[in-house]
């Protein structure tokens, strides 16, 4: 696959090194000629110098003939230019961008610009793994804002039902796992001693699960 | 007219400055803290805060501005500022300032750029016409 990157930082320069190593055909744009100095000895990707908001050095860079762009400069708004110019002008069929700061969240959710934020992916792991040890997700989505968790279901909630444990926009009950076999549970379903439950809830619900699981049922 | 100017000290000031002096409701954006009190003085209603976050354009009236400027230094930020006062707040008139005149051909209509105001275009313009 041919990958253009702006920004050639710690994360670009990973991120090119990587792609290289699994095939695919990588050019780097970075603003900053020092840069490129700074290199090591074996980064083999073709490099670009100037600002990936410019369509001459988008089209320097192989733009037209890219299936994917990956803005990731520490400037959300040149991220948010340049892809959108990839994306509607040289309609480059995958187009992500880096978000630094989630106030800006907005813009590119209106711009309709997938992202990839490092705060938010950060926060939401270091609380995951600070206060909800217990609840190792199986799968994360987005930034991490939406996890899918799966638990035992303790003995003093034997008898309670599905729904009891649903709370919209929070906390949804997706799948039971009872004696090897699994099924979408009722929300009339009753539990049973030995169940397992997967959820899908949000990051700012995790708090609320743990407490449903762990004996503070209010 | 109510017009909301983005961008700090200088060309976005001077700007407000003449447009309030002609009568109109200045309204300005600048992310430097503490300048609402020099701006306040000077007749300027003043909105600190980040215009790339839509709450700020919203606090500073977006929704019934006639007319938007977008001065700053940045030309990305202004590209961004352009479309959201375009899209999401049907801003009227939008004007953007241009810094490098290599992203000239990137302020247009699609992203909200109604008017551009290029300083170092006109200027060579302004010497090729006269020489």
């Amino acid at each position: 696959m041919q990958v253009v990157i702006t920004g050639c930082g710690r994360t670009g320069r990973a991120l090119a090194t990587r792609l290289d190593a699994e095939g695919d055909k990588v050019t780097v744009i970075e603003l900053d000629d020092t840069v490129k100095r700074g290199l090591p000895a074996g980064f083999r990707c073709r490099f670009v110098l100037g600002n990936g908001i410019n369509p001459r050095v988008l089209e320097a860079a192989g733009i037209a003939h890219a299936e994917a762009f990956v803005a990731l400069t520490p400037n959300d708004s040149a991220n948010i230019v340049s892809a959108r110019v990839a994306r509607d002008i040289y309609q480059v069929p995958h187009v992500l961008a880096r978000l630094h700061d989630p106030a800006h969240a907005p813009v590119y959710t209106q711009f309709g610009i997938a992202t990839v934020g490092s705060v938010q992916t950060t926060v939401n792991r270091v609380i995951q793994l600070l206060h909800h040890r217990t609840l190792e997700p199986h799968q994360t989505f987005g930034n991490g804002e939406t996890l899918l968790v799966r638990s035992r279901v303790p003995a003093y909630l034997a008898g309670r039902r599905v729904a009891e444990f649903n709370v919209p926009g929070e906390i949804g009950v997706v799948e039971l796992s009872r004696a090897g076999h699994s099924k979408i549970p009722e929300p009339s379903t009753p539990l049973e001693d030995g169940d397992v439950l997967s959820f899908i809830v949000a990051a700012t619900s995790l708090g609320r699960l743990r407490s449903f699981l762990g004996g503070k049922w209010s | 007219m109510r017009i909301i100017v983005i961008g700090g000290t200088g060309l976005a000031e001077q700007v407000a400055d003449a447009l309030h002096g002609a009568g109109d409701e200045v309204t300005v954006i600048d992310t430097e803290p503490g300048r609402e009190s020099a701006l306040a003085k000077a007749g300027l209603r003043a909105v600190h805060g980040d215009a790339l976050v839509p709450s700020t354009l919203e606090a500073a009236g977006a929704l019934r501005a006639d007319v938007l400027v977008a001065c700053t230094q940045s030309d990305e930020d202004n590209l961004v500022i352009s479309l959201l006062a375009k899209k999401r707040f049907n801003v009227p008139r939008v004007i953007a300032r241009v810094n490098d005149p290599a992203n000239d051909e990137l302020f247009n209509h699609s992203w909200g750029v109604d008017a551009l105001v290029s300083p170092a275009t006109a200027l060579v313009s302004m010497i090729r016409q006269e020489s």
